[in-house]
């Protein structure tokens, strides 16, 4: 009663219902003025006056019920919230197996979910942890053989006074390197060094926590001046603050220590120390050919990449007219420097797993829908009977989503424990260098707010479709039905959630197992050598210890012969670079030519990679001399210069025999640098450089004693037996040669582990989409049982007339598997078109299998075909033991 | 500006009209005029207002949920707005009838010494 007249006094608007009720009050007054003996005129005047200021009085008391309306449709709204929420509530506790298989469902896709959007959120969304990120770019100095090639220090210089686009610019050498640290307490530590020009800091504004960044004045003294990272800080120098300011011996010499930056600062790598490389603004006209310096330039605010590409492209030209020698054909090319960080691998894959996670959350949705269904079905006399009571379909249908949104936040709770837990264990999955040092994996309020946003957004989309569904229907026609007859349009519709599951989950499979195919590409194709036991450690004799190369070679056969005496070594060898790891100089090609052909163009002359080996590399490894022969005793320093090329080298020689002929090789990016003429001796087997390398590379091997360098790997062969376990007696040889301490051994590992480390990233993506797709698998197949569950318990009935009527175990078998069968086989069938459609967006992604793999079709129909039989045999078997007496008898 | 009234009651003179209305309205609902009436007779000269400033008390009252409004009839037969105390009303009134004896009862003390 009170609610209607309520909602009846709510018809009169509200000035209306004053001005009513101050008529009423005044014509009462005046009445009683009258009676008391005052004149009509009067009594009207004076029962006005005792109202006082009716403007005033009307806007006061408007104003105040206003208010009051407001107060009251809020507290009606929250008060049936709470009724809502309450009776959700209720209704799930009430039905406890329901609530836990759409709670647990939910968990796992929510959770599956917002593992990824950590992934996401730290590669791709959130900006660098620098100041002002959107500012910074990377700068390359570009050429025709090199796209994104590294600048001179001059050339940056002349960039940075030039250009008007620019705050200011820094270079840092793009790989790590190492200094051997002599400690206090006697022992010498080999720590990471990066390499970096003193404005560094300032571009990137990254603060120091303790002390100061590199001054102008260090650079112009030349001071020998190094920052250190808290980790070094803490674990060397238990964060002592005395240290900042003090001095470090390193590789033999004495550096200054002037700050200390924040643990998350990490340029490109993960570093130890920063060591300022001063460049003087007289540097001589070769330095202009150094190309050693990946620059980062802090734009001006406002300042556009278009705009500053422009700029920079302007002062390269005019480089490019004053320094022809060195600068002709180089111009400069610019990206945000996220984009240099997150490089497109980390992108595409991040973009691939939130593509499957979002498939698997659909495919959790489609599942709790079809329960929902199921249950609306079930309820829909007491819906029908609400209805009836004066519920309107709008209410009943809010109370509904009510109750799925209650029950996706509950399953978005369990999500984020769910998430948290991938988090937890997924460093361990995340192979090596995939993310950048600047990004970190983070559970944070990010994360969590995503799931709540999922789960509300969740909630909302599976429970509208049953929502509308289940208050469609008449209430008298719902009422009046037998809850058995209710299935025509819910079962249809949950019959397509289902197809549309099982389309998921094939498409997801087929996903995984192309990428599972291309694992076992790149791990099974013929490496050209054998990995199995070899040792290998990277050895960088210091300068000042071991400054001429003839010293350098000394050392090097003084460890080699130690290291061959150590028990259980077969082999030693050495090498400038590892097959599928990495090289002492990175990716450093050489243009070649055949003395005596035609001259070419710069732009058409062909390359090869370039590897300084020792005679013993090629018995290390069991790397076959196809033709001619290898180095031997007569490869030394002094007599003529030769090198082995591999198989596509000697190919692109083809026809002539390549032994014999002699080729003169320059770095390409030394265009002036003189050439160096080699006489080709022999043909080695080709060898793969990356695992998924679309064409054979061109190689050349030239011989160490010809061709000394600085810090080189040592490679180890085990007679038998794991290599690791050589560890200790060939760090103990190495060390009873370096008497002083002066030589750094580091990055210890074994050629097996180095494959694995180079296959990290295919393994990744095939492991997580293989899982992903494992959990779609097992979501659609429970959706499939499910509904043949459901539909079996709601035709026993049906069923035992059937039997009664003669029908065998074999007809009710063939009815219920028949009708699965049915769902399964549209599903798989739209699931592999899609697959075919979708397979062009992992095309990159692949290597050594083809996008329409017949294997894969195959294996994916298999899988499909055990786990259907698996969700099929229980109902099935229920249907086939319904008992046609007791069936008839149920209700 | 909008129109403000600037003959509001003081705070004493605010809380008295309120559980005055309260006290009117136990004896069944009543529309505004009723309510004026009573406590003029009941008060005498003692409690002297403007016919006016009843109505934002009563608008007060209501949105405080103390009193709640329905339309019924007058005696001049019209559609007339009649005001109900709610339980919440009268459990308000309560605490201010005690507050105002234990009030009373404190003055009275002072003024019998």
């Amino acid at each position: 009663m009170k609610r209607s007249l309520r909602s009846w006094l709510w018809r009169v608007p509200l000035d209306q219902e004053f001005d009513e009720e101050i008529a009423l009050h005044i014509e009462m007054r005046t009445r009683e003025l009258i009676a008391e003996g005052m004149a009509p005129a009067d009594a009207r005047a004076t029962a006005i006056k005792k109202m006082g200021d009716l403007a005033s009085l009307k806007y006061e008391c408007v104003d105040l019920g206003r208010k009051r309306d407001r107060e009251m449709r809020v507290t009606l709204w929250l008060e049936e919230l709470r009724d809502d929420v309450r009776f959700a509530i209720r209704q799930l506790a009430g039905a406890p197996a329901f609530t836990m298989v759409a709670t647990l469902t939910l968990a796992l896709g929510i959770g599956a979910n917002s593992a990824i959007f950590a992934l996401v959120d730290a590669t791709l969304l959130r900006p660098l942890p620098y100041g002002d990120a959107d500012q910074l770019v990377t700068i390359w100095e570009t050429s025709s053989a090199t796209p994104r090639g590294f600048a001179s220090p001059p050339n940056m210089l002349d960039w940075k006074s030039r250009s008007r686009t620019f705050e200011t610019m820094a270079g840092y050498t793009p790989s790590m390197g190492s200094m051997v640290m002599s400690g206090r307490d006697g022992n010498a530590l080999t720590v990471s060094r990066q390499w970096v020009t003193s404005g560094i800091f300032d571009v990137l504004g990254v603060k120091p926590i303790a002390g100061r960044t590199f001054s102008p004045d260090d650079e112009a003294q030349r001071r020998r001046s190094v920052v250190i990272s808290e980790g070094l800080w803490d674990t060397r120098f238990d964060r002592d603050p005395s240290i900042v300011g003090g001095e470090l011996k390193l590789d033999g010499e004495l550096w200054t220590v002037v700050g200390v930056m924040p643990r998350n600062f990490e340029i490109l790598g993960r570093t130890s120390m920063w060591a300022m490389r001063p460049f003087p603004p007289n540097m001589p006209p070769r330095a202009r050919a150094s190309y050693q310096l990946q620059v980062v330039g802090r734009m001006k605010p406002g300042v556009a990449v278009e705009a500053a590409r422009a700029d920079l492209a302007a002062v390269a030209e005019g480089l490019s007219r004053e320094y022809p020698e060195f600068n002709k054909g180089r111009t400069v090319t610019l990206e945000p420097l996220h984009d240099t960080m997150v490089g497109s691998d980390l992108k595409t894959t991040s973009m691939l797993f939130l593509g499957v996670v979002g498939f698997v959350l659909l495919i959790c949705c489609a599942n709790v829908a079809n329960l929902l269904l199921a249950r609306a079905t079930a309820r829909s006399r007491e819906l029908a009977v609400r209805s009836a009571l004066g519920a309107g379909r709008r209410r009943i249908i809010r109370q509904l989503l009510t109750e799925s949104v209650v029950l996706s936040i509950i399953g978005g709770a369990f999500g984020i424990a769910v998430g948290a837990a991938i988090l937890q264990v997924a460093p361990v999955l995340i192979p090596d260098g995939l993310l950048p040092a600047a990004v970190t994996l983070s559970f944070d309020m990010r994360v969590v707010a995503f799931c709540a946003a999922a789960a509300l957004l969740v909630g909302a989309v599976f429970g509208i479709a049953p929502a509308f569904h289940a208050t469609a229907m008449a209430p008298t026609e719902a009422m009046g039905a037998d809850s058995r007859t209710t299935t025509g349009g819910g079962g249809r519709l949950r019959s397509l959630l289902v197809v549309g599951e099982v389309a998921t989950a094939v498409l997801l499979l087929f996903g995984a197992g192309l990428l599972l195919r291309t694992l076992i590409a790149v791990q099974s194709y013929d490496r050209g050598y054998r990995a199995d036991n070899v040792l290998t450690m990277l050895v960088d004799p210091l300068g000042s210890a071991y400054p001429p190369p003839v010293k350098q070679q000394q050392f090097y056969d003084q460890v080699e012969a130690e290291v061959r005496a150590v028990p259980g070594v077969a082999d030693v060898g050495w090498s400038s670079g590892l097959p599928l790891g990495e090289s002492v100089f990175g990716e450093y090609p050489f243009h070649f030519e055949v003395v005596g052909d035609a001259p070419l163009d710069e732009a058409q002359k062909p390359t090869t990679s370039y590897q300084i080996v020792s005679a013993t590399y090629f018995s290390t490894l069991e790397l076959p001399i196809v033709a001619g022969r290898g180095f031997d005793s007569r490869d030394v320093n002094g007599s003529p210069r030769v090198l082995i090329v591999n198989e596509a080298f000697a190919k692109s020689l083809a026809p002539r025999n390549p032994i014999g002929l002699r080729v003169s090789v320059r770095a390409v990016d030394s265009p002036n640098a003189e050439p160096v003429t080699l006489e080709i001796v022999g043909v080695a087997k080709q060898v793969k450089q990356r695992p998924d390398e679309a064409a054979d590379f061109v190689q050349m091997y030239t011989p160490l004693l010809q061709d000394p360098i600085g810090d080189i790997h040592l490679l180890v062969k085990a007679n038998t037996g794991r290599a690791e376990a050589l560890t200790a007696a060939v760090r103990a040889a190495i060390s009873r040669i370096d008497k002083d301490q002066l030589v750094s051994v580091s990055s210890i590992t074994t050629l097996e582990d180095v494959e694995w480390a180079a296959t990290g990233r295919h393994r990744f993506r095939a492991t997580m989409v293989a899982a992903f797709a494992a959990l779609a698998v097992v979501l659609a197949m429970v959706g499939v049982f499910g509904i043949l569950a459901y539909s079996v318990q709601q035709r026993v009935r049906d069923f035992g007339v059937r039997r009664a009527l003669g029908a065998t175990t074999g007809d009710v078998l063939r009815l219920v598997v028949g009708s699965a069968i049915k769902v399964i086989a549209a599903g798989a069938v739209i699931g592999l078109v899609l697959s075919a459609a979708f397979g062009r967006l992992i095309s990159t992604m692949l290597f050594g299998v083809q996008l329409l793999d017949l294997l894969t079709f195959a294996l994916v129909t298999i899988v499909l075909g055990v786990t259907a039989a698996l969700s099929i045999a229980g109902p099935a078997w229920r249907a086939a033991r319904i008992d046609p007496a007791q069936a008839l008898r149920t209700k | 500006m909008p129109p403000t009234s600037n003959k509001t009651p003081n705070a004493l003179l605010h809380g008295a009209l309120d559980a005055l209305i309260l006290k009117t309205l136990t004896r069944g609902p009543s529309h505004g005029y009723a309510v004026a009436r009573y406590i003029e007779e009941t008060t005498g000269d003692a409690f002297l207002i403007e016919d006016g400033s009843l109505y934002p008390a009563l608008y007060r009252l209501e949105r405080k949920g103390w009193v709640e409004a329905e339309w019924g009839t007058s005696e001049l037969g019209r559609r007339a707005k009649l005001y109900r105390l709610t339980p919440a009303g009268r459990a308000q009134l309560a605490a201010e009838v005690a507050t105002w004896k234990r009030f009373s009862a404190g003055v009275s003390k002072v003024f019998a010494t």
